[in-house]
């Protein structure tokens, strides 16, 4: 489903991610741990098409298409989803609104007919429910007002509605308490744990992946994939830490 | 002056000569003009077109003549090129517009401005001008002529007048006399003072004692907008106890042959009487170099006379080149009520300076102001205000939210509260605040499948929301599509 | 400005005319300039009447903070022009405590001329008798000066239905990446606030002074000479209670 070749990425002109190549079928799971300032989050921002993050070498192929070659919303259409680890407020604009607004354009550019009113709100509430999120929440601006723990509980509701075949999980587990990390996973696998689809966890730890089996562990350091492994790697790491990997 | 009577005959022959040699004996009435410039001589060809009684001549006279003892006001933060008013028509038929076989034969670039604004194919022809399309589509609109017919109908029964200014000069002289130039007084301002002089044409409505208007005064507008004159006049007097909601303007991209626009609006309202008051403007703005565009300079403003009465006005200002433009409420009634809520967006070289007036002399009166102001390219948007509390005015409110939002560091947006305050128990607060779109918000919408102009438009409306929420329901929808548009091209 | 002003100067719409004419012609403003890197502070308690106008130029990087107290005579107008360069930080503290006929007025126009300045100015103004009070404020951001954070925050208190507070807090900005805010609320002593002090055993007078008091003292936080300052204010608040 993806794939990424030695993929070399530039912020600002400072080189970040220095020669990643990783693979992920549909199906499977993975996660990415890595020390701060590994690159983890550059990855997923560079994935999903962020201004100002500079490709400078590689590539990469979503679904048989060149990643990198498209616009932000148009990877979103082609089923990308990006969790972002602080969400965005956007005043003014209820959940709802944005999300209808959102599904319809990716419906409109993949050359599916738009969602009437009635039918989002149908599949809102499911996911919403899905979730433990009042109705009333998904009435209120996007993100605005909203706790940590119910930021990162819209996103897993907003990853629901849209449908991805990708997700893309930046530190979806920071700012979680131990009943929320637990309906977070248990919608990540609801939601994503599915043949044709995939999973990428960016995560500090290995508390989200005791409700999230990934099939594949790999660790980032200093812009490459350093070592991978199965689920039992990130049990070893978190146990001795980064600080072999880095030499 | 003695000789008004004289001169008022020959204007009349003059008039009635002219459309005998240019269109024959069966030519009517409507294709006359009066030379170009601005004389006396004009503002009685004026009248004499409109058949006007002498106190109407007498009063556009009198207003001529203050107005060229005024100078044009120059405190407004825009950038005015001169304007010669003697090089310019002040009654002319409408040009007879070159009569287009189809859709086919319009700008392309209107129509695909027609198509994004959701316009139905049958207005469409008519806001193009397409030969034949008139009575189609007001049954289009109005599903037929009959329900045309009941529309007017319906509003009689209830006791309405809903007229065109001049049919009321002539039908119902006593309201006009009693209530024209009562809330803008002829010598309030240059461009008032010239409307009262030349105005065009306008309209007229009365609701009387205790009657709710039984529908929306808007659909109807936007059919009509394309007799919107260059001096347009409104006055609208809601009796005791009354309801009306009027809208005018028009989602739809007009373009005009006039570059002058001084429209004048008046509104009463007595005791408890309501009046709803929503303008959509999009007149032409000029090109993507300030080349071209209308002249905007408008008087409104609302006499909230009776106790109780509550006056609210709602705009969405995406037109002209440069808007002057302050929509007011004098507060005389106790307890009366004024609301301003607008939305201003200027792009590429568009300059706009609106805001409002809420004179508080009644006792506890209260005033609500919100102004979103949205500037991009290389466009300067100013909110002008005054919030004034007269001595007598115990327990007064006011509340007064500024928005600024810039798109792109060319462009200017600019704040100017007065508050003026002479009665310790009012409460008055105001507050604004400066924002752009940050990178943020227009990644997070774009990841989640929005294009960057889409995004734009998303995140704009939500600046903008609390204005648009006071549109009458079938215009919102419109005006939300009409920002995304004024702002295409803005970012990236 | 040479010619004697009228009240189509925006600058000069409220003011007391007879007085300024009475004033005219002015001396040149008072010029500080202070260099980049540095600080400069001031207290200015303006207790005879008449116009104090200041030209303030920041360096990039210079501070400065200006107190003022705008308490005495049938006029007094502080005018303040400050000009920002980047990274330089203005503050100014004022408050007017007006009684009488007084008219007095703060004036003063903040441009950020380049990037990264900050300013913030707090006036408080409290009004009886037949007094004025008048806060005019520009803040002009430039073309280029990105961001700019400012802040306006204008409040004013008038004890009798015969004084008159104006406020005119104005922004003119030419770039987008700024923080730009103003506040302003005009209203009366809250009833229930006196009446609980008052139910405590303060007298009328002292509760109002007490609140007045806690209304004014904000604005002279950090002043070189708070106490002094503080100390004048209350004493000028007593006298009209």
């Amino acid at each position: 489903m993806l794939s990424i070749s030695n993929l070399h990425a530039t912020v600002a002109d400072k080189p970040i991610l220095k020669g990643l190549s990783l693979t992920i079928n549909a199906g499977e799971i993975h996660a990415i741990m890595g020390p701060n300032g590994a690159g983890k989050s550059t990855l997923g921002y560079t994935l999903a098409g962020r201004p100002g993050y500079q490709v400078t070498a590689g590539g990469a192929q979503f679904d048989g298409q060149d990643l990198l070659a498209l616009d932000a919303h148009e990877r979103a259409a082609a089923g990308l989803f990006l969790g972002f680890q602080y969400p965005v407020e956007i005043p003014g604009v209820s959940n709802v609104q944005f999300l209808r607004e959102s599904l319809n354009a990716q419906r409109k550019l993949r050359g599916e007919p738009p969602l009437s009113g009635a039918d989002f709100l149908k599949v809102a509430r499911a996911q919403a429910d899905a979730m433990g999120m009042d109705l009333d929440m998904l009435k209120r601006p996007v993100n605005v007002g909203f706790s940590g723990g119910e930021k990162k509980r819209n996103e897993m509701v907003q990853m629901g509605i849209l449908n991805p075949k990708l997700a893309l999980l930046d530190e979806t587990d920071s700012g979680l308490d131990i009943d929320a990390l637990r309906i977070v996973g248990e919608g990540i696998n609801r939601i994503m744990r599915k043949p044709d689809k995939a999973v990428l966890l960016i995560t500090h730890y290995q508390r989200l992946l005791d409700y999230v089996q990934p099939d594949f562990v790999h660790v980032l350091a200093d812009g490459k994939i350093v070592r991978s492994g199965g689920p039992e790697l990130a049990l070893e790491l978190e146990r001795d830490g980064y600080k072999d990997l880095a030499a | 002056m003695t000789d008004t009577p004289i001169k008022d005959q020959a204007a009349r022959d003059a008039a009635a000569k002219v459309a005998e040699y240019e269109h024959g004996w069966s030519a009517d009435i409507e294709t006359d003009f009066a030379p170009k410039g601005l004389t006396e001589d004009t503002v009685r060809f004026i009248s004499a077109k409109k058949n006007e009684p002498d106190w109407m001549l007498d009063w556009r006279l009198k207003a001529f003549r203050l107005w060229q003892t005024m100078d044009a006001p120059d405190w407004a933060k825009l950038n005015v090129p001169p304007i010669d008013y003697q090089d310019a028509y002040y009654y002319a038929a409408p040009k007879a517009k070159k009569k287009l076989e189809s859709l086919d034969e319009v700008d392309p670039e209107i129509l695909k401005v027609y198509e994004k604004l959701g316009i139905p194919i049958e207005e469409q022809k008519v806001l193009a001008g397409v030969e034949g399309a008139r009575k189609v589509a007001v049954d289009a609109v109005f599903d037929s002529v009959s329900v045309a017919t009941t529309f007017r109908e319906e509003l009689k029964k209830a006791g309405v007048i809903f007229l065109s200014i001049s049919e009321a000069i002539r039908e119902y002289p006593d309201l006009v006399k009693k209530w024209l130039g009562r809330v803008v007084p002829v010598r309030d301002n240059y461009f008032a003072a010239l409307n009262c002089a030349v105005f065009s044409d306008g309209t007229f409505v009365y609701i009387p004692e205790g009657v709710r208007c039984p529908m929306e005064l808007s659909t109807y507008f936007r059919i009509n907008a394309e007799n919107t004159g260059q001096f347009e006049r409104t006055l609208i007097i809601a009796d005791k106890g009354s309801y009306v909601s009027y809208l005018e303007g028009c989602t739809a991209p007009m373009r005009d042959e006039n570059q002058l626009h001084a429209a004048v609006v008046e509104l009463v309202a007595l005791d408890d009487a309501e009046i709803k008051y929503s303008t959509v403007q999009n007149w032409y703005p000029g090109d993507a170099q300030g080349k071209g565009g209308i002249y905007n300079f408008v008087t409104k403003r609302a006499l909230c006379q009776g106790a109780r009465s509550k006056v609210s006005w709602t705009q969405v200002e995406t037109g002209s080149a440069i808007t002057w433009k302050y929509p007011s409420c004098v507060l005389n009634g106790d307890d009366s009520v004024g609301e301003f809520y607008s939305v201003a967006v200027t792009n590429n070289y568009q300059q706009a300076d609106t805001g409002t007036k809420m004179i508080h002399n009644g006792k506890r009166t209260r005033s609500t102001i919100v102004s979103k102001g949205i500037s991009a390219g290389h466009s300067s948007g100013t909110y002008r205000g005054l919030v004034r509390v007269a001595p007598q005015a115990e327990g007064v409110r006011n509340f007064t939210q500024c928005d600024s939002l810039l798109l792109g560091d060319q462009c200017g947006a600019h704040t100017v509260p007065y508050i003026e305050v002479k009665n310790p128990s009012a409460q008055i607060e105001h507050e604004a605040t400066t924002s752009k779109i940050s990178d943020d918000q227009l990644f997070y919408a774009m990841q989640r499948g929005l294009a960057q102009e889409e995004a734009v438009a998303l995140i704009v409306n939500g600046f903008a929301k609390e204005v648009l929420q006071q549109l009458p329901m079938e215009f919102a929808v419109e005006a939300q599509k009409l920002l995304g548009i004024s702002l295409e091209g803005s970012v990236g | 400005m040479t010619a004697l002003p009228t009240r189509r100067d925006e600058a000069w719409r409220y003011a007391d005319l007879e007085a300024v004419a009475r004033l005219w012609p002015l001396p040149a403003p008072e010029r500080i300039l202070v260099p980049a890197g540095e600080s400069f502070a001031r207290a200015i308690v303006q207790d005879k009447g008449g116009i104090h106008q200041i030209d303030l130029v920041l360096e990039a990087g210079a501070e400065a903070a200006i107190h003022v107290l705008n308490c005495s005579g049938d006029y007094g107008r502080i005018e303040l022009n400050v000009t920002l360069h980047e990274g330089a930080d203005f503050t100014l503290g004022a408050a007017q405590i007006g009684g009488d006929a007084q008219t007095l007025e703060i004036i003063t126009t903040v441009t950020h001329a380049e990037p990264k300045a900050t300013s913030r100015q707090m006036v408080r103004s409290v009004l009886a008798g037949q007094a004025t009070g008048t806060y005019l404020g520009k803040v002009a951001v430039a073309h280029g000066a990105q961001q700019t954070d400012s802040e306006q925050s204008v409040k004013a208190m008038l004890l009798d239905r015969t004084a008159t507070a104006n406020a005119k807090p104005e922004l003119e900005i030419f770039a987008d990446d700024v923080k730009c805010a103003h506040g302003c609320a005009i209203g009366e002593l809250d009833p229930m606030a006196l009446f609980y002090l008052q139910s405590r055993g303060l007298t009328p007078a002292d509760a109002q002074t007490l609140l007045l008091q806690a209304f004014i003292a904000e604005v002279f936080e950090g002043a070189m000479d708070q106490e002094a300052l503080q100390a004048r204010a209350l004493a000028q608040l007593g006298a009209l209670a």
